[in-house]
C-alpha cells in the first residue's frame, strides 16, 4: 500500500473551493464490493469445521477463536463461590442496561456483569443517532425496506419488522428515562437523513447520541434496587445443564483479583457487543477496549447457531491522522450534513451517502489504485472535505459536531481549515447469534442482544440502526428472560465445553489456542491469563 | 490418535431394544413391519407362560433396584382385583447422568407400550398408566402419538378379550419432582396428590394406586418383555455375560470422547464401556473415578475397571449398578465439588416429610459446600462422618440412603481429598 500521492503534495493541491469534477457513475456495485471490500479479501474466509455452524463461512481469525479450547476446566471450579440470581446480563453497554432494566421492571433479581466499567462500551461511541420512523413522510414500512436493502436482503424480515416497529416507542421510553434529543425550533424531534435512508429518520443528540443514551441508562441501572452491578467481571465461560443443552449460568472472573465466581440462573442475556479489538485483517478499529468477541465464542461453545460470520462493517471514515486517534470515527453525520469525500487528485469518487460497505470499498479502491493521500508506507487515506462544508454552512461543524471538534482541536487540527484524512476502520460485526424476536438464541435459557446478535443488519448495517436495535431487543430480551419460568438448574456443568473438545478431537484439530480473549494482547496487563 | 478419528467404535454388539429397525418413533405401520404386535398375540394366547419366561430369563428391575422382576409380577398376579389392578410404567427418569428411558420412549414408544400391555396381561392388570417425566417433551410427544395410534388399532381389543375385561391405557405426565420416581410417590401423584412416598408395608402389590394391587416397572424393564415373550428365556439369558442376563442400556457421560446410550450385554466390563464404546477419556487425561448414577449412586475407581457391570458383581464390590449410568471423571476434577453438587441435588429433591431426610440432606449439603469452598473445619468433616452412620434407613423411601451411600463411597475412596480441602 505504499503507492499514493504524498501528503505535502496533496495538501498543496487542496482547495476548499476547487471544482471537484463530475461524480463518476457507479456501474457495478458487486464488482466494487468483491474487489475491494475487506470481507472479500482472498484467504480471509475459512469454513468452520465443528459446532453448530460447521460448514459455514467464517472470517479466519474469528474461526480460530470459535474453535478453541476453554480457559477453565472442571478443576478450576473447585471451591468457587456461587451466586444465585434470576437473570444474569453479561455486558454493560446500552443493550445490557436496557435488558437489565426491563427484567428488573418485570420483577426479576438481576445481576449485570461487565468486563470493564458500566458504560464502557461501543454504545458511547455511537455518534450519529438513532433511527425511528417518526416523520410524516416516513413509515415503519420504509424503515424496514431501507434496513433490508442496506443489508443486501440477508437480514431476517421478522427481526427487522420487530425493530422498526419498536422505533417510536423506543424513543418514548428513552425520553422517559431522561434522554435529551436535538429539537427543531418548534419543539419536534430533529431528524436527519443519512446513508441508505429513504427519509429523514435519524434522531440525535448533537454528535454524541450514544454517550447521552448511556448516561441515562447507566443512572437508571445504578439506581434500580433490583439490579446488582459487578464491574471488571468478564464472563469466561457459560454453564450448561447436565446434558449441555441448556444455559444455566456463567463463570465470571474478576480483573482485580482473578477469582472465579459461578453465577447460577434461569436466563443469561449476552450483551457483550462486538469484536473490533480482534483487528480482523489488520484493520484499525473504532471499538472500545473490551470489544474482543467473547460473546460469540461463549455462545458458539454452548451450541448456539451464529450467522453472517464472514460479514463485518468497516466504517468508511475512521481518522488516519494523527496516529494516536487512528481508527477513531468521524461520524457519518458529517457526511449526512454534506461533507464530501475527495481523493488525492482533488476529485470526488463516490456518492458519500451510499451504504457504508460501498463507500468503504470505494475508498479502498482509491487507496490501492494510487489516488489516495500517503502519509507514510503504512498509511494511505482520502480527504473528508470539512472546510468545504464549513464554507457552505458557516458554524455548522462547531454547533452540530462538538465532539469531533474537541477531539481534533486537542490534536492541533482544525477541521474548518484543513480536510480530515480518513481511512476505513473496523466498526461493526454485522452477524452474530441467531435470535428470534425475543432475543432468544437457539440454546434454551440463552438470549443475545445488541451487536453480539445477528440477523437484523444482514450483511451491512445502515446508520442509526445499532442504537435502535440495542434498546428494542434489549427490552424484548429482558422481558422474555424474566418470563422464562424454567425450574432452574439442578446441576451446573461444563458439559458443553466437553462437547466441543470431543468435536475438535474427532476433527483432528489442535486445541492450543484458548478463548475468550477478554482483553486485546496490547492492553495493560496483557491477555487475561490465570 | 488414529483410533480417535473414527466416528463410531467398530464393535459388534447385539442390539435388541435399540435395534435400528425398532427406532422408528411413533409409527405403528413400521413398528408392525419389524415384528411389532407378535408378543401381544402370543401373550393373548397364554398370559401365564409369559410370567414363567420372565422368571426363567431372570429379568431384573432396570430402574435402579435390580430386584427380580418376576417376584413383583407374581405377587401382583396372585392378588384379586379390588376392583382394578394397575400397572404403572415408570418413565419419571430424572437420575443424574441417566438418559436411557427417554430414548426408549422417544424412539421406540410402541415397543414400550407392547411390553406394558404384555405385562398387564401376564399379571391380569386392567389399567396401565404411562407415567412420564413432564420435562421430556419429545418423549411425551412420541408416547402420546403412539398411544393414539394404539387406540385406533385392533390391539387393545385383542388384549381386552384375552383379559376378559376392558384394558385401559392412560397417559400421565409426572410432577417433575425427582422424588416422583419413587414407587409409592408415583402412586400418590396418580391419585392426584403431591408425590410423597408412602410407608411400606403395605407394598404396592397388595395396595397401590387407589388401594388396588399395583405393579410398577421401569420403562427399560418393560421394553424387554416383548422380546422375551417372543424369543424365550434361553435366548435372553444368552445375550448377557453370566451372571448377567440380557442386554442393558448404559448411559455413559462425563469426560469421555463418545458419550451416549450403549446397549451392551449385561455384565460388560467397565473398561470396555469406557475405552472401547466410549472412545476413551477426553484429551487423553487419566481416569479418576466413575459415578454410577441411580437412586443410590456410588463411586468406582481405576481399580474397578475390570468389574463386570451387572447388579451382582457391583454389589459384591460394595457399589451399585443403579440405572446403568456411568459418569466418568478425569484426573483434575474435584471430587468434593462433585459430591457437594450431588448432595445439593438430594437436599433439593427431598420431599421433606421425614425429618431425618429433610434435615439430614440439607445438613450434609451445607457442610459439603463449606468444605468445598475452603471454609470447612475438621469438626465439619467429623459431623459428616457421623451422619453417614446415623442417617441410613431413617426415611420412608430410599432417598436418604442414596444420599448417604454416595458420601460414604466418596469418603471410602477419596478421604484425603476431603481432608486437604479443610481450612
Amino acid at each position: 500500500m505504499s503507492n499514493g500521492i504524498p501528503l505535502a503534495e496533496a495538501l498543496a493541491r487542496y482547495r476548499p473551493d476547487a471544482d471537484l469534477g463530475p461524480l463518476p457513475e457507479l456501474t457495478d456495485t458487486d464488482t466494487l464490493l468483491n474487489a475491494y471490500h475487506p470481507d472479500h479479501l482472498r484467504g480471509s474466509v475459512v469454513k468452520l469445521a465443528v459446532g453448530a455452524n460447521a460448514g459455514d463461512s467464517c472470517q479466519r481469525d474469528l474461526a480460530g477463536l470459535l474453535q478453541s479450547e476453554a480457559f477453565i476446566d472442571e478443576a478450576d471450579l473447585a471451591g468457587t463461590p456461587v451466586t444465585d440470581i434470576d437473570v444474569l446480563v453479561i455486558g454493560g453497554g446500552g443493550a445490557g442496561c436496557a435488558a437489565a432494566l426491563m427484567a428488573a421492571e418485570k420483577g426479576a433479581r438481576v445481576l449485570l456483569a461487565t468486563k470493564l466499567r458500566l458504560g464502557d462500551s461501543n454504545t458511547v461511541m455511537a455518534e450519529g443517532g438513532i433511527q425511528a420512523a417518526i416523520e410524516p413522510d416516513d413509515s415503519i414500512q420504509r424503515h424496514i425496506q431501507d434496513t433490508l436493502r442496506g443489508g443486501h436482503h440477508a437480514g431476517d424480515p421478522a427481526l427487522v419488522s420487530a425493530m422498526a416497529g419498536d422505533g417510536p416507542d423506543v424513543l418514548r421510553w428513552l425520553i422517559r428515562q431522561g434522554m435529551q434529543f436535538e429539537q427543531t425550533p418548534s419543539g419536534d424531534l430533529h431528524t436527519r437523513r443519512a446513508g441508505g435512508m429513504s427519509a429523514a429518520r435519524l434522531v440525535h443528540c448533537r454528535d454524541y447520541t450514544g454517550l447521552e443514551m448511556m448516561r441515562v441508562l447507566r443512572e437508571a441501572v445504578i439506581q434500580h434496587r433490583s439490579i446488582e452491578v459487578w464491574e471488571q467481571s468478564p464472563a469466561v465461560e457459560l454453564l450448561s445443564n447436565e446434558l449441555g443443552q441448556k444455559c444455566v449460568g456463567a463463570v465470571l472472573t474478576s480483573l482485580l483479583d482473578g477469582q472465579l465466581r459461578i453465577v447460577r440462573t434461569r436466563s443469561v442475556i449476552l450483551a457483550t457487543g462486538g469484536l473490533g479489538r480482534l483487528h480482523l485483517n489488520g484493520f484499525p478499529t473504532s471499538n472500545h477496549l473490551g470489544a474482543t468477541g467473547d460473546g460469540l465464542v461463549l455462545a458458539y461453545r454452548i451450541g448456539a447457531r451464529l450467522r453472517e460470520l464472514d460479514s463485518f462493517q468497516y466504517h468508511p471514515t475512521g481518522l488516519l491522522h494523527p496516529s494516536h486517534l487512528s481508527g477513531k470515527l468521524v461520524t457519518e453525520g458529517v457526511r449526512a450534513a454534506g461533507a464530501l469525500l475527495v481523493n488525492g487528485l482533488g476529485r470526488r469518487f463516490i456518492d458519500e451517502l451510499l451504504p457504508r460497505d460501498m463507500v468503504c470499498a470505494a475508498i479502498l479502491r482509491e487507496c490501492s489504485e494510487g489516488r489516495g493521500i500517503r502519509i507514510d508506507d503504512q498509511r494511505v487515506g482520502v480527504w473528508l472535505d470539512t472546510p468545504r462544508l464549513e464554507r457552505a454552512n458557516p458554524g455548522l461543524l462547531e454547533q452540530q459536531f462538538p465532539n469531533l471538534m474537541t477531539r481534533t482541536r486537542v490534536s492541533g487540527i482544525d477541521p474548518r481549515l484543513e480536510p480530515l484524512l480518513v481511512h476505513p476502520t473496523l466498526h461493526y460485526q454485522n452477524g452474530g447469534a441467531v435470535i428470534d424476536t425475543n432475543g432468544a438464541t437457539t440454546v434454551p435459557g440463552l438470549y443475545a442482544v445488541g451487536e453480539v446478535a445477528g440477523g437484523i443488519h444482514g450483511r451491512n448495517r445502515i446508520m442509526g440502526n445499532a442504537l435502535l436495535e440495542i434498546i428494542s431487543f434489549g427490552r424484548r430480551a429482558g422481558i422474555a428472560a424474566t418470563a422464562n419460568r424454567d425450574r432452574g438448574p439442578k446441576k451446573v456443568t461444563l458439559e458443553h465445553v466437553n462437547r466441543l473438545r470431543r468435536a475438535l478431537t474427532l476433527a483432528g484439530m489442535p486445541m492450543t489456542q484458548r478463548a475468550p480473549q477478554v482483553l486485546p494482547a496490547y492492553a495493560a496487563g496483557g491477555v487475561w491469563n490465570r | 490418535m488414529e483410533s480417535l478419528n473414527k466416528k463410531m467404535p467398530l464393535v459388534e454388539t447385539h442390539l435388541v431394544l435399540l435395534h435400528p429397525e425398532r427406532r422408528v418413533g411413533a409409527d405403528m405401520a413400521r413398528w408392525r413391519q419389524s415384528g411389532g404386535g407378535e408378543a401381544l398375540a402370543r401373550a393373548a394366547q397364554d398370559p401365564a407362560a409369559v410370567r414363567e419366561e420372565i422368571r426363567l430369563a431372570e429379568l431384573r428391575g432396570l430402574g435402579g433396584s435390580g430386584f427380580p422382576a418376576w417376584r413383583k409380577w407374581d405377587a401382583v398376579a396372585a392378588e384379586l382385583p379390588k376392583p382394578d389392578k394397575y400397572l404403572v410404567v415408570n418413565g419419571n427418569e430424572d437420575e443424574p447422568g441417566t438418559f436411557k428411558d427417554r430414548l426408549l420412549l422417544e424412539e421406540t414408544p410402541h415397543q414400550v407400550i407392547e411390553g406394558a400391555v404384555v405385562a398387564a396381561l401376564a399379571i391380569g392388570a386392567n389399567r396401565v398408566v404411562f407415567y412420564i417425566n413432564p420435562d421430556l417433551a419429545r418423549s411425551l410427544a412420541a408416547m402420546k402419538a403412539a398411544l393414539e395410534q394404539w387406540q385406533t388399532s385392533e390391539l387393545p381389543a385383542l388384549a381386552s378379550t384375552a383379559l376378559g375385561r376392558p384394558l385401559q391405557l392412560e397417559f400421565l405426565p409426572g410432577s417433575g419432582h425427582y422424588i416422583g420416581g419413587e414407587e409409592t410417590a408415583s402412586m400418590e401423584w396418580i391419585e392426584g396428590r403431591f408425590p410423597f412416598p408412602r410407608g411400606k408395608p403395605p407394598y404396592p402389590a397388595q395396595a397401590g394406586v387407589h388401594g388396588c394391587p399395583t405393579l410398577i416397572n421401569n420403562v427399560e424393564t418393560l421394553a424387554h418383555v416383548p422380546h422375551i415373550a417372543v424369543h424365550g428365556a434361553a435366548w435372553f439369558r444368552a445375550l448377557g455375560k453370566a451372571p448377567g442376563t440380557g442386554t442393558k442400556l448404559y448411559s455413559l457421560s462425563g469426560d469421555v470422547l463418545h458419550p451416549g446410550v450403549f446397549e451392551l450385554p449385561m455384565g460388560t466390563p467397565l473398561r470396555e464401556l469406557i475405552f472401547v464404546h466410549g472412545g476413551g477419556l477426553l484429551s487423553g487425561k487419566p481416569l479418576k473415578a466413575v459415578f454410577t448414577g441411580g437412586p443410590s449412586s456410588t463411586l468406582l475407581t481405576p481399580a474397578d475397571l475390570d468389574v463386570a457391570l451387572d447388579f451382582d458383581s457391583l454389589r459384591a464390590r460394595g457399589s451399585n449398578l443403579g440405572t446403568g449410568a456411568m459418569i466418568v471423571i478425569s484426573e483434575g476434577t474435584g471430587i468434593v465439588k462433585r459430591v457437594a453438587e450431588y448432595e445439593r441435588f438430594f437436599a433439593h429433591s427431598s420431599c421433606g416429610q421425614c425429618n431425618s431426610c429433610k434435615v439430614g440432606t440439607a445438613t450434609m449439603s451445607r457442610l459439603l459446600d463449606r468444605i468445598d469452598t475452603g471454609r470447612g473445619t475438621a469438626a465439619d468433616l467429623a459431623s459428616l462422618e457421623n451422619l453417614c452412620t446415623m442417617l441410613p434407613n431413617s426415611g420412608r423411601c430410599h432417598l436418604i440412603n442414596g444420599a448417604v451411600q454416595l458420601l460414604d463411597s466418596a469418603f471410602h475412596h477419596f478421604h484425603d481429598e476431603f481432608r486437604q480441602a479443610l481450612r
